[in-house]
């Protein structure tokens, strides 16, 4: 299933108002390792279907006043949110585990 | 398990073209690729010299994307998937994929490409997309106004460093060797000398990479003096050159030491019906240019292989004996053992059946039933071999030939 897209308002209403257990991959379309990782999460959403967790995606291209609100170094990221707070990140190249795991451990 | 006549792994300008050539040659042809259908060459912002593409605004995605556009025209399908196994032993080569799917093909085409080398220094794997890059188109603009390191000398390193440098205050080069050689093409190297952003480090490398959540310095290490010198940088670029993904194939086929495939000048591997293109064969240029020249040949030695095969099985169907006849146009011996042997075989025509094999054209079966040269015959009954002569002699060729018809 093809993650949503966020931009700054849509970012505002789910992560910061209301406060949803969720993660934002951060990809732009020049990067090779993004079109590994977004599938990947693509297909790990699928486990998620009954709203406990969501998945989002950043186009840093689209978003830029979106990318500049969280400091990274670089695509594909993975921040984890949840109360409106920033709970932890992934970056590079990420395999599934690590996002579970990463999940697991934070909520 | 999904049947095709060909099957190629890895969509990059190798792959790519096989599947132009295996499309047009009317073969069912599946490319599969675990990421960026365009290969390297795809996150390459200008293609100098990839011929009779020289404007500036010919980019890596530009010919990349025409190139998949290119050979799903002719009938090639590109798809999504990460391979994680292959079998090579059987007359059908199997390809395993992350997700358990399967797919199968007498033909195989392997072009898997490379992928960064890393330098294995504390840090780097740490701070990996926390400042530590591989890619400058993709994270070049995280670094405004910031110090950033790059390490390496090659083409690619002095390139992206001054495209890094649209971006950032100043890039440091970390550079191997003594002052003033690089490893780059002298067009770029010219340029990045002059350029002002650009401050290099000569008989230098890198020994560590510092910080707690994101890249704070590096550590640099002399090798005239032996002198450590940290400074404080944003971001790290590696530029310190590739290395196969072979490891699927690890202990299969024929590899150098650097784990690059050893192939022929048709780009058979060690293995009938395997080949191997593009950047992961061991080469002599990595360039587009002759990546697509090796999907060509591969392609199209693969065609022919293809043929064989079904000739083959065609010839396994038969109910009489059958004589493999290998010849060359080069050897007037096995024209004439050729010639002697197709007369004997016409006075037993309902008993036995004659393959002439030319040995310049096709090797499949020589391989298969260890022929070195022309002028020999295998006697086949029943797909079993009964025996393997070489003619020499002309007598002898006849005498055995009809005791065995007889």
């Amino acid at each position: 299933m093809e993650l949503l897209k966020l931009d700054i308002d849509s970012f505002e209403e789910r992560i910061f108002k209301n406060g949803e257990n969720c993660l934002v991959i951060y990809s732009r379309k020049t990067c090779k390792e993004c079109k590994i990782i977004v599938p990947m999460l693509e297909e790990l959403s699928e486990l998620y279907t009954d709203g406990s967790f969501n998945f989002y995606r950043v186009d840093v291209e689209e978003q830029v006043p979106l990318y500049k609100r969280f400091p990274l170094k670089g695509v594909p990221s993975v921040l984890f949110f949840g109360q409106g707070q920033k709970l932890g990140k992934l970056a590079g190249m990420i395999e599934e585990e690590d996002v579970l795991e990463k999940i697991e451990e934070l909520y | 398990m999904e049947k095709y006549d060909l099957l190629i792994c890895g969509a990059g300008a190798a792959g790519m073209t096989a599947g132009v050539y295996g499309g047009r040659a009317r073969l069912k042809t599946l490319i599969l690729e675990k990421g960026v259908v365009g290969g390297t060459a795809y996150s390459t912002r200008e293609l100098a010299n990839y011929p009779g593409f020289y404007a500036e605004d010919v980019s890596g995605p530009f010919l990349m994307k025409q190139m998949a556009k290119h050979a799903e025209r002719f009938g090639t399908k590109i798809i999504k998937e990460n391979v994680i196994e292959l079998d090579l032993e059987g007359d059908t080569k199997v390809v395993k994929c992350k997700k358990g799917r399967e797919y199968g093909a007498k033909a195989l085409i392997l072009a898997f490409g490379t992928e960064p080398r890393l330098l294995g220094i504390p840090g780097e794997k740490e701070l990996r997309g926390s400042g530590v890059s591989y890619c400058a188109t993709c994270d070049a603009e995280n670094f405004e106004g910031d110090i950033v390191a790059v390490v390496g000398n090659g083409d690619a390193a002095l390139e992206e460093a001054m495209f890094i440098a649209k971006f950032a205050e100043k890039v440091i080069i970390i550079v191997i060797h003594d002052e003033g050689i690089v490893d780059c093409n002298k067009v770029s190297a010219e340029k990045a000398f002059k350029h002002p952003k650009l401050e290099f480090v000569w008989n230098t490398t890198l020994a560590e990479i510092k910080g707690d959540e994101e890249v704070e310095s590096i550590v640099m290490r002399n090798l005239k003096t032996g002198e450590n010198t940290e400074r404080k940088v944003g971001g790290v670029f590696f530029y310190v050159g590739l290395v196969p993904q072979t490891a699927c194939v690890k202990d299969k086929l024929e590899m150098n030491r650097q784990g690059y495939i050893i192939t022929n000048e048709k780009m058979e591997t060690s293995v009938p019906g395997v080949y191997a293109v593009g950047d992961c064969r061991e080469k002599y240029l990595r360039q587009v240019v002759t990546a697509a020249g090796d999907g060509a040949t591969a392609a199209v030695a693969a065609e022919k292989y293809l043929e064989e095969v079904e000739e083959y099985e065609d010839m396994l169907q038969e109910d009489k004996k059958i004589l493999l006849g290998f010849w060359s146009p080069l050897s007037q011996l096995s024209i004439e053992a050729l010639s002697r042997s197709e007369q004997i075989i016409a006075e037993y025509e309902d008993a036995a059946k004659l393959y002439k094999i030319d040995l310049s054209r096709k090797q499949m079966l020589a391989y298969k039933y260890e022929i070195k040269e022309p002028a020999s015959f295998v006697l086949l009954s029943k797909n079993a071999v009964i025996d393997t002569l070489h003619a020499s002699n002309p007598d002898t060729l006849e005498a055995t030939l009809r005791t065995w018809l007889a």
